[in-house]
């Protein structure tokens, strides 16, 4: 019981030392966001026209090197400055579409790349869909 | 300005530091609790059925790295590859981290809706693999990967 708990407090330690800079920084890109761009235009990008928005929200998900879970600072920044929730939905989710590199190494070395590249595609029309359900519903 | 900026950056940082602590160490709690084995088991009793292999993605936690492997000697072991896919999808959409982090910056209707809507993308690209997979060529039932074919 001991052993398991020190080994999971040594890997929350290790977690730790990677999540805590990414998010330290990403809070620091989502308030500069705030100070630095207007919100009108942060509504007439990510909030005007909902279809636009969410497809735009996702690419940048997918092609954006934003590290495991510091997407949620700069979102929120974004929701904040007058960004739709399907907008929203749609960051948080496409930036899951593409992975760490060594996750897409081993996928696109298990299974092929045109299942990793089909997927992705996939992934992101329906990541899309998904968005403009919750545009609709929330 | 620059002290503006650094004083909010810090005061949200320390405001999310213990949500955040609390997430860690339950997303690795988790971790440790369910082992892979455990996971491919399910996997297995699931044997191609999408609905299954994406609600066990669902919950199940941790970077999706470590069950590739895993998943790769399931998938030459007859898992279907549509299968197969609905798992990684719905594993990378959803985590326990996630939803301390979700709940916390939009309330928990915000993640009800994550967790819904991952699981329709799963099934939704599962599907897609099982009606268009042979199409663009890619094996979808046999046990071999399409690498090695």
């Amino acid at each position: 019981m001991m052993k398991k708990t020190k080994e999971i407090c040594m890997k929350s330690l290790r977690d730790m030392r990677t999540i805590f800079p990414a998010f330290f920084v990403a809070t620091l890109v989502g308030v500069m966001l705030e100070f630095f761009i207007p919100e009108n235009i942060v509504y007439m990008v990510l909030g005007g026209n909902p279809f636009l928005s969410v497809v735009l929200a996702t690419i940048l998900g997918v092609i954006l090197p934003i590290p495991r879970y510091a997407t949620y600072p700069i979102a929120f920044s974004l929701f904040q400055k007058g960004a739709s929730i399907g907008t929203i939905f749609a960051l948080i989710s496409g930036e899951v579409i593409i992975g760490s590199p060594d996750r897409d190494v081993m996928e696109f070395k298990y299974f092929g790349w045109k299942s990793f590249v089909f997927r992705g595609i996939l992934c992101t029309v329906f990541v899309i869909v998904g968005s403009l359900i919750v545009e609709a519903l929330l | 300005m620059i002290a503006d900026i650094l004083y909010i950056t810090t005061t949200r940082f320390l405001y999310s530091l213990p949500i955040l602590t609390i997430a860690i160490l339950a997303a690795e709690t988790l971790n440790s609790g369910i082992s892979k084995e455990k996971i491919g088991e399910y996997l297995r009793k699931t044997r191609r059925n999408i609905f299954g292999t994406s609600l066990i993605g669902l919950v199940t936690p941790g970077p999706l790295a470590p069950y590739l492997p895993l998943l790769r000697v399931l998938r030459d072991g007859g898992l279907p590859l549509p299968a197969v896919v609905a798992f990684i999808t719905s594993q990378t959409l959803v985590g326990p981290l996630r939803a301390f982090l979700e709940i916390d910056f939009f309330g928990p209707a915000f993640f009800a809706y994550r967790v819904a809507i991952s699981f329709f993308i799963a099934v939704s690209v599962g599907t897609c693999y099982q009606l268009f997979g042979n199409h663009i060529g890619l094996d979808i039932s046999s046990s071999k990967t399409e690498h090695e074919r």
